[in-house]
């Protein structure tokens, strides 16, 4: 039996007896890596940053909330959130911030008018840029300073239709959690203009005491913690986590369950992403499968002479494979050297394409950034190695078993 | 002295199948080659030399009869056991030389030698020398299409004789030599046999070839007419 490295060698060579046609065919390869990291880099960065950006809306990327919260969004349906669970939920590595927070629907009034709006109570001490994205866009004022304060900061257009500006009053009423109306006078703070209407046309921040005072909670009482995380892809798991650490009706719920359109959105960009790359390799493939598959039937004379000589069916189908193996490399190492430059530069600035989509577009309620990042996931760089390198060795199978059915006489004689 | 019989044919007979008729290559043809023999097959065209070659170099086997090759009868042998039979006890050189393109004398010549797992020390030994008696040394490092015609056949000679065969089949090994380069061949051959005890069977229409072999085995549609001596 020759060694490995001697077919190995032997097969070496032989990929470049027709160095144009092997150029081709690591060119095809280049081409389908390159698409590839494309792609999945757009898509992993874009979804991220959606993901990442609704979070910041509010949800977070976990949310500690009552069973009935997610169908019936009421301010009766509230969780206890203590320090021992907060701290349980921080000691986790995968856990950025936690913070408790107060949310649902409340009426606005002043001299001018009333409004119905979404009511947010957060407690600004822990809260800021990496929890609230919107908290980075006040315009006029500030965001009042503790969660005992008796203001509010308010979407800017929402203050503009009731005819209130920084420091006047307005009128909060809500439903308290034993279902009676109440109500609370607060002064106008800040003012936020973010250009997403929902925020601005129909949001109030409330600070987290007062509003517990108002609708008359206890102190670790609030309808939500919203969790962030470091990485959007552990929510599965800090979700399991957490679930072990709520009791009923306290339940962990993660942004998929949250924001259920903007999963399937992901979900079904992602499947169709996936079928476009999937027909993209399955071409990669069949110039591959054709490269070997004409080598071959090109030997056939000379796999006559190896069978005469002594090789075996087995070491002809061996020697193919070894000429698809070092195909995959070669068309890899070419693809990591031509990539990554052109690479690293899209992902540097990203892809414009503010001239192709409306300004404030929103997706599930989640603003479309104009400027498409990339940045691939690095498990899936691994997977597009190996589906590239499986799938070259796959394409070789039909021809090196054509390889191992060389009939010497025939082969020879022809 | 005894001398081993190398090959012993026995009513062998071989019939293709075509499509709507058959075509009787070998009708009952026994022969035997005994160790260390220079015999020739020969014969006109379609008499039956390739297929005899083909049938002791356990690339076929016979529709009847029996071929016994180093006391083994390929009739009985799996495809697996004639390959190892060839990688060990049968050398071949083709009328076209077919050496591998991508390999350079050196490796085509010691290629049965490392599918045969000898150690590299010895493969480099026996065939750097083998290269000195055919006269090819300082040219170990060349690829096929960097040497003539003839150093290549003398290449596929050291790659059939490499391994020291019990038998050294030749197809028609000068028939694309001009005759300068195929007495030279020749002279190389029956110097291997003479010396190396090498036994050489040849298929031949060269006269040069018959002239040169110790024993003739005439071939006329498939069946031994005669024989010399």
């Amino acid at each position: 039996m020759p060694s490995s490295i001697s077919l190995a060698r032997l097969a070496w060579r032989n990929i470049w007896r027709n160095t144009r046609r092997t150029l081709l065919t690591l060119a095809g390869i280049v081409f389908g890596v390159f698409f590839a990291v494309l792609t999945t880099g757009l898509a992993d960065a874009t979804y991220g940053d959606m993901i990442n950006y609704a979070a910041k809306m509010g949800v977070g990327h976990v949310s500690i909330e009552h069973e009935q919260f997610i169908e019936a969004p009421s301010l009766e349906h509230t969780v206890q959130i203590d320090e021992a669970l907060q701290k349980a939920t921080r000691e986790d590595a995968r856990v950025a911030h936690v913070s408790r927070r107060i949310s649902g629907a409340v009426l606005v009034a002043t001299a001018d008018g009333n409004q119905g709006v979404s009511m947010m109570a957060i407690d600004p001490a822990n809260e800021g840029e990496e929890t609230l994205l919107f908290l980075d866009e006040i315009s006029e004022g500030a965001l009042f300073a503790r969660a005992e304060d008796r203001t509010v900061t308010m979407g800017s257009a929402l203050a503009q239709n009731l005819g209130v500006g920084l420091k006047n009053k307005v009128v909060v009423t809500a439903t308290s959690k034993s279902g009676d109306i109440v109500t609370a006078m607060y002064r106008v703070s800040g003012l936020i203009t973010t250009g997403a209407p929902s925020i601005d046309r129909g949001l109030i921040i409330l600070p987290l005491a007062a509003a517990q005072d108002l609708l008359g909670y206890e102190p670790d009482e609030v309808t939500a913690a919203a969790v962030y995380l470091h990485d959007h892809r552990d929510a599965d798991a800090v979700t399991q986590r957490l679930a072990g650490l709520t009791d009923a009706p306290s339940v962990a719920v993660d942004w998929k369950q949250s924001q259920p359109e903007l999963a399937s959105f992901i979900s079904m960009k992602e499947v169709s992403g996936v079928i476009v790359q999937a027909l993209v390799m399955v071409m990669l493939a069949a110039g591959i499968f054709n490269t070997i598959f004409v080598s071959v039937m090109e030997r056939r004379h000379e796999f006559g002479v190896l069978r005469a000589i002594g090789f075996s069916p087995t070491e002809l189908f061996r020697m193919v494979n070894w000429e698809s193996f070092w195909i995959a490399c070669a068309g890899l190492l070419a693809s990591a050297l031509l990539v990554t430059f052109p690479y690293l530069k899209i992902a540097e600035s990203g892809l414009d394409y503010s001239k192709l989509i409306e300004p404030g577009m929103e997706v599930s309620g989640v603003a479309m950034d104009p400027i498409m990042s990339i940045g691939i996931y690095p498990v899936n760089l691994l997977i597009i190695i190996a589906v590239v390198f499986l799938g070259t060795m796959t394409a070789g199978l039909i021809p090196a078993w054509r390889a191992s059915r060389t009939e010497p006489i025939e082969a020879i004689h022809r | 002295m005894h001398t081993p019989t190398i090959v012993r044919m026995s009513n062998v007979t071989r019939v293709y199948k075509q499509s709507s008729f058959e075509v009787r290559a070998l009708d009952d043809l026994s022969l035997e080659v005994q160790s260390g023999e220079f015999t020739a097959l020969t014969g006109p065209s379609g008499s039956g030399k390739t297929t005899a070659l083909n049938l002791i170099g356990a690339l076929d086997v016979p529709t009847s009869g029996t071929v016994f090759v180093d006391d083994k009868d390929l009739g009985q042998m799996s495809q697996h056991a004639r390959s190892e039979l060839r990688k060990r006890r049968i050398g071949f050189v083709f009328q076209a030389y077919n050496l591998i393109p991508v390999l350079t004398v050196f490796e085509n010549a010691e290629l049965v030698l490392r599918l045969q797992g000898v150690p590299s020390a010895t493969r480099k030994e026996r065939v750097m020398a083998l290269l000195d008696d055919v006269g090819l040394s300082g040219l170990h490092g060349r690829r096929p299409n960097e040497i003539s015609g003839g150093q290549q056949q003398r290449v596929a000679i050291v790659r059939a004789i490499a391994s020291e065969p019990a038998v050294t089949l030749a197809d028609e090994p000068t028939a694309n030599l001009d005759s300068t380069t195929a007495e030279q061949l020749l002279d190389i051959m029956q110097k291997l046999n003479e010396e190396r005890g090498v036994t050489f069977i040849f298929s031949t229409h060269d006269p040069r070839v018959m002239a040169r072999a110790k024993r003739t085995i005439h071939l006329v549609d498939g069946r031994a007419q005669q024989a010399s001596p």
